[in-house]
């Protein structure tokens, strides 16, 4: 379904993706862990189009997508819910998902009603401007509006970065119940142990390199995560 | 009745400064830049209509759509020749070229049409209203001109918050990466923005020339700035505050000009300005959001 082949990123002078290469296949939840700044977020931003890899190559479905316009992504089935939410503050909570449908606007009313039904306190706000919900409620809607478009890949960046402990679980039953759904997910998250557990595989990046790899159950047990992402 | 007389020619000249503000502040909106040449916009807007009514004998509403069709794609050519290479470059270089767009254009006009002041004649040749006895006169322009502001105004609060375009466009000015990613083309909204700021202009370089009917290539540089100073002084970014700062300074101008001094009328609407960014830097109606961490 994605497969990136080799890619090399640059922040200006600094080399921020070295050589990374990594897969998922349709129905996985891939999940790739790291410390702050190992590049995980560069490698989701890169997959769907925002920056652009000086070699190798992106293959999404099937079609190389190295340089297609990342706006051009949402309509072949990625939808990318980025580090820090990033939902449209000054826009309602029904405008926001709206903006979700803007490649699928047939799809905008029963959209939002699958929307609401997963999460049910945006119902209740969908008339309020998003930069007043609480972290938790923007997390859902970053995610729902993603799932506005019917994507068939979907990336979430850090997506229980900052809640509290039983928001984190909510979201990650809702990952997984995604999943069941039929969607193809790949994860990034500093919260090893949970994407670990949540996870088919996995890929663990170290300053810009991919380190590791293998089963989420495997790395889940190997001592160089244990001590390095799971405290102990 | 002279009070009531200066406030009907401030809300006047306030809603050219008005629809030429929000020119400036859509732009600034979602492109983050200042196009300082949108004043001169207006000059060849005016030009336009002035040739198509004086040499072409077109009728004034054809001449007002002509210098509008004119201008939108001379808006969205500058943006995509001047402004576009430099999306990822520093603001400083996007300002620099926005002067050097600016003199450019007033040296064109000045290749075309030469220095010689032209003599615009209103687009709406009706005799002015006599009200209480001769006492209060009302221009037909200045009833033209503030209907036209509220008219613009009203259609695009609705193009924003009703089109599917215009919620993209609030989504680009508000978060280009997030925008993109919900398959929005970044750089078709902003065109579209140029598109609408330059037909805008047009509108009001139209207006202007009919209520000041001087024409020279530097006709537009002094309201330019002016409309600038009213987007910042009612909340760049927003339209609202670029309407409520448009009619606002135009009320000042005109005050200042008929109760202190006309030399030093534009002192005082400069001085209004800095009075109001000290007080409340954002501007008027210029809101921020926290955000959640």
């Amino acid at each position: 379904m994605l497969k990136v082949d080799n890619i090399n990123v640059y922040y200006g002078q600094i080399h921020a993706l070295k050589d990374v290469s990594l897969e998922v296949k349709k129905g996985e939840i891939v999940a790739l862990i790291g410390a702050n700044g190992a590049g995980k977020s560069t490698t989701l931003r890169t997959i769907s189009g925002l920056l652009r890899s000086k070699t190798g190559s992106i293959t999404l479905f099937d079609e190389n997508v190295s340089h297609v316009e990342a706006y051009k992504l949402v309509a072949k089935g990625l939808a990318h819910v980025p580090e820090g939410r990033h939902v449209f503050l000054q826009m309602t909570v029904l405008e926001n998902l709206e903006m979700g449908a803007y490649t699928n606007s047939a799809n905008v009313k029963a959209g939002i009603e699958d929307v609401f039904e997963r999460f049910p306190r945006l119902k209740h706000r969908k008339d309020q401007i998003a930069g007043t919900l609480s972290g938790g409620e923007q997390q859902m809607l970053a995610m729902g509006r993603a799932l506005m478009s019917k994507p068939k890949l979907m990336m979430l960046d850090e997506p229980s970065m900052g809640l509290a402990p039983i928001l984190v679980q909510q979201i990650f039953d809702i990952i997984k119940e995604l999943h069941e759904a039929g969607t193809t997910i790949l994860l990034v998250e500093q919260n090893a142990e949970m994407a670990l557990h949540v996870a088919d595989r996995a890929y663990v990046l170290e300053s810009g390199r991919i380190k590791l790899s293998g089963s989420g159950a495997e790395l889940a047990k190997s001592d160089e995560i244990k001590k390095a992402y799971l405290g102990g | 009745m002279t009070f009531i007389s200066n406030l009907i020619n401030g809300i006047s000249l306030g809603s050219v400064y008005a629809i030429i503000a929000l020119g400036y502040t859509m732009v600034y909106g979602i492109a983050k830049m200042l196009n300082f040449a949108h004043g001169d916009v207006i000059m060849v807007g005016a030009y336009i209509s002035f040739c198509a009514t004086t040499y072409l004998n077109l009728p004034p509403v054809v001449s007002v759509l002509l210098a509008m069709a004119v201008c939108t794609v001379l808006g969205v050519v500058i943006e995509g020749l001047a402004y576009k290479p430099l999306r990822k470059a520093s603001s400083l270089a996007v300002l620099i070229t926005a002067i050097g767009v600016s003199y450019f254009l007033q040296n064109v006009a000045l290749l075309i049409w030469g220095s010689a002041p032209k003599t615009f004649s209103s687009i709406v040749p009706l005799d002015s209203i006599a009200l209480f006895g001769g006492k209060l006169i009302i221009t037909v322009e200045s009833i033209v001109t503030v209907v036209a502001c509220i008219l613009i105004m009203i259609l695009l609060t609705l193009f924003t918050k009703k089109t599917r375009m215009g919620k993209g466009m609030r989504a680009v000015s508000e978060d280009k990466d997030a925008a993109e990613l919900m398959g929005i083309n970044v750089n078709v909204s902003i065109s579209v923005t140029f598109a609408i700021g330059s037909a805008l202009a047009a509108i009001a370089g139209v207006l202007l020339c009919s209520a000041y009917p001087v024409l020279v290539p530097t006709t537009g540089s002094m309201p330019g700035i002016k409309a600038f100073t009213a987007a910042v002084f009612g909340g760049i970014g927003s339209i609202p505050g670029a309407m409520v700062g448009g009619i606002l300074l135009g009320i000042i101008e005109i005050f200042s000009k008929s109760y202190i001094s006309t030399a030093l009328s534009d002192a005082i609407v400069f001085a209004v300005l800095i009075v109001v960014l000290l007080v409340k830097p954002t501007g008027i109606l210029g809101k921020k959001i926290m955000e959640k961490v």
